[in-house]
């Protein structure tokens, strides 16, 4: 009788244990979480340059709701590239009639890929949408964050 | 309107802009935020390099504007905690900084040359506006000029609270570092 009680509270504490130990792995991998890679990421949304430009000039809040933290592949014409003196690399897309662009922050670790990406080339990137900028005198922007190269043809 | 008053228009508009001054501008400014206190067990660091920044050297004008989803940490989770619990940035996706360089006049922006100077003015986070004066390092460098300064601000001057049970992991003050470098805006 003695020993089945030992059992069943042994069987317990151990039930416990691994609970406990499951939680404490889960808050330690949580806590140590990184930003994932955005090639690894799961595409949310995927469009032209123009249309993702034109939702957002037409009603900011509502493609706002829809695009923000969003994965978007964006495709579209090479404007304008910039290259800062720590190579952070940031492409600019759409037309250049428009004054509205799509400007894609280049994730670090992905710039070597968008090295040859040259102005007016057709491109299709990947990245986290992160909010509009409405600036009349400067042409507004969507932006997009730690983007990577999808294609270049 | 008829057409040839439209286009007298259209000149005056632009001979205006050209009067009004220069603007000098970038879209990838860079701002930082430090909310790390001596007891955070890490750097609690954010970091943009999309804020936009307009100056007009004219008149002294000066105005940033940063998407709160464009701070990047290391940690995805901080970044979540960033966005949901202190800036709400589904609610305040922007903030705003909108002022001038006092003593603009002193400033020689056709040569080569680095000034301390002070801005004054405006500024907007998390729905909140309050007046501030910082200072900062102005510098003129073969056509481009170069924004630099260090402030802090009081994040309950704004309204950003700190869940009680991390009170003494995240600094009440934070640490901001602006770098910008501005190029002429050419129409």
């Amino acid at each position: 009788m003695k020993s089945k009680s030992k059992r069943i509270a042994g069987y317990i504490l151990l039930a416990v244990l691994v609970l406990v130990g499951g939680v404490a792995i889960y808050i330690y991998k949580e806590y140590n979480r990184k930003v994932k890679d955005t090639a690894s990421l799961k595409t949310d949304f995927s469009l032209t340059a123009k249309i993702l430009v034109d939702e957002f000039e037409k009603n900011d809040s509502l493609a706002g709701r829809k695009y923000l933290d969003k994965v978007i592949e964006v495709g579209g014409q090479v404007k304008d590239i910039s290259k800062e003196d720590n190579g952070f690399l940031t492409v600019s897309l759409g037309d250049s009639t428009y004054s509205t662009s799509i400007r894609c922050s280049v994730d670090s670790t992905h710039s070597k890929e968008l090295q040859l990406v040259k102005q007016n080339q057709l491109v299709l990137l990947k990245g986290i949408c992160t909010g509009f900028n409405r600036d009349e005198l400067l042409g507004s922007d969507v932006f997009l964050v730690r983007c990577v190269l999808i294609n270049n043809n | 309107m008829s057409l040839k008053k439209y286009f007298l228009l259209m000149i005056l508009f632009f001979v205006a802009g050209i009067g009004y001054g220069q603007r000098y501008f970038t879209k990838s400014g860079k701002i930082a935020f430090d909310a790390t206190t001596p007891s955070s067990p890490e750097k609690i660091k954010g970091k943009s390099h999309t804020a936009v920044c307009v100056l007009d050297t004219k008149t002294g004008a000066l105005q940033f504007s940063v998407l709160m989803k464009g701070f990047e940490f290391d940690r995805a989770l901080m970044q979540e905690h960033f966005n949901e619990n202190y800036v709400e940035s589904d609610k305040f996706p922007k903030s705003e900084f909108r002022g001038t360089v006092t003593a603009n006049d002193k400033i020689n922006y056709t040569q080569d040359g680095k000034y301390k100077v002070e801005v004054k003015g405006t500024m907007t986070l998390h729905g909140e506006s309050k007046e501030v004066v910082t200072n900062g390092e102005l510098k003129v460098d073969n056509g481009k000029i170069k924004l630099e300064a260090n402030f802090d601000v009081l994040l309950a001057d704004y309204k950003v609270s700190i869940p009680g049970l991390v009170a003494d992991k995240v600094s009440k003050i934070a640490k901001i570092e602006v770098d910008c470098a501005l190029e002429l805006f050419k129409n």
